[in-house]
């Protein structure tokens, strides 16, 4: 049975690594790969401490954040294909029109 | 302890090759692997049914549909074209560091609050049961919360991605014809007309 804290230090790992993608990456479709990855990190790190506590609320928050994630990448993919439609780009640097 | 180190080392690289692959579908099929042994870790943490929907949800049905996305818009070639902020990648490293040093720290002071032999059967293996059990009774209000906002987010991508009806110039779309149309007659047939009339006035 490995320490609490290993899981830990996977889950800063991976979600430092989807902090890099979501910050260099040009395209917004790469942004949404990071952000996932962001996301199970903070799934592993929930599960982990619901382990650790013997609670399976952490394990049910997992779940919610799950379906979460699954709307939030139906919105997005959708919202991409219209900008793509229009734009003909995905480039997140030519995306700034509701920049103030 | 033996599935953590095998899986942990799989997770990390392809996390790697989802951040750093140039190709749109290489990164999400890395993306897939880092789900995968995270579903794996899921399960050494005696979360069986999350390990079930993360295979499911995530690596099955979210992943097909970045690749649909993907494949659909032709976008698995990178981006060339230069950064309009030209340190955001040294700033993107330093920022990582440092959260991977934090949570390094957290991780090695971090010390359970019972021992893990205690709490682990209070999971109950994490199985169907149970976790339906909490998200029913604890996690109501958000469970029903979530219905609606999946029903939102259903409704939404398909306002979004709807084709409007007419062009903004107000032209129908199948009356926009772009080749040239059935009564401009050919270049060489209106050549031939033009100079059969003149030889007819001359």
């Amino acid at each position: 049975m490995a320490p609490t804290g290993y899981y830990i230090a996977l889950s800063g790992l991976l979600f430092a690594i989807g902090m890099i993608g979501v910050l260099t990456r040009r395209t917004a479709i790469m942004v949404f790969l990071s952000v996932e990855l962001m996301l199970n990190a903070a799934n592993l790190a929930l599960v982990a401490f619901a382990r650790s506590w013997g609670d399976l609320t952490g394990q049910t928050a997992v779940f919610i954040v799950m379906t979460l994630a699954a709307a939030e990448v139906a919105i997005g993919l959708a919202i991409i294909v219209a900008i793509f439609r229009k734009r003909e780009t995905t480039n997140v640097d030519t995306l700034a029109g509701l920049k103030g | 302890m033996i599935a953590f180190l095998l899986l942990a080392p799989l997770a990390l690289v392809g996390a790697i090759i989802t951040v750093a692959a140039k190709n749109a579908v290489h990164a999400s099929l890395g993306l897939v692997g880092t789900l995968l042994s995270v579903a794996g870790l899921f399960a050494s943490l005696n979360a069986s049914f999350l390990a079930a929907t993360q295979v499911i949800v995530y690596a099955g049905a979210i992943m097909v549909l970045f690749l649909f996305v993907i494949m659909l818009l032709n976008a698995n070639q990178p981006i060339t074209g230069r950064d309009p902020v030209p340190f955001v990648r040294e700033l993107a490293g330093i920022g990582g560091v440092i959260l991977a040093g934090a949570f390094a720290v957290l991780a090695f002071t971090y010390r359970d609050a019972r021992p893990l032999a205690e709490s682990v059967p209070n999971l109950r293996g994490g199985g169907a049961g149970p976790v339906g059990e909490v998200l029913l009774t604890r996690f109501l209000l958000p469970f029903e919360a979530v219905s609606i906002l999946l029903l939102v987010a259903i409704v939404g991508a398909v306002a979004l991605v709807q084709r409007p009806a007419s062009q903004p110039d107000g032209t129908p779309e199948r009356e926009r014809v772009v080749l040239p149309g059935p009564t401009e007659p050919p270049v060489e047939a209106r050549e031939t007309v033009v100079l059969s009339s003149e030889r007819g006035r001359v």
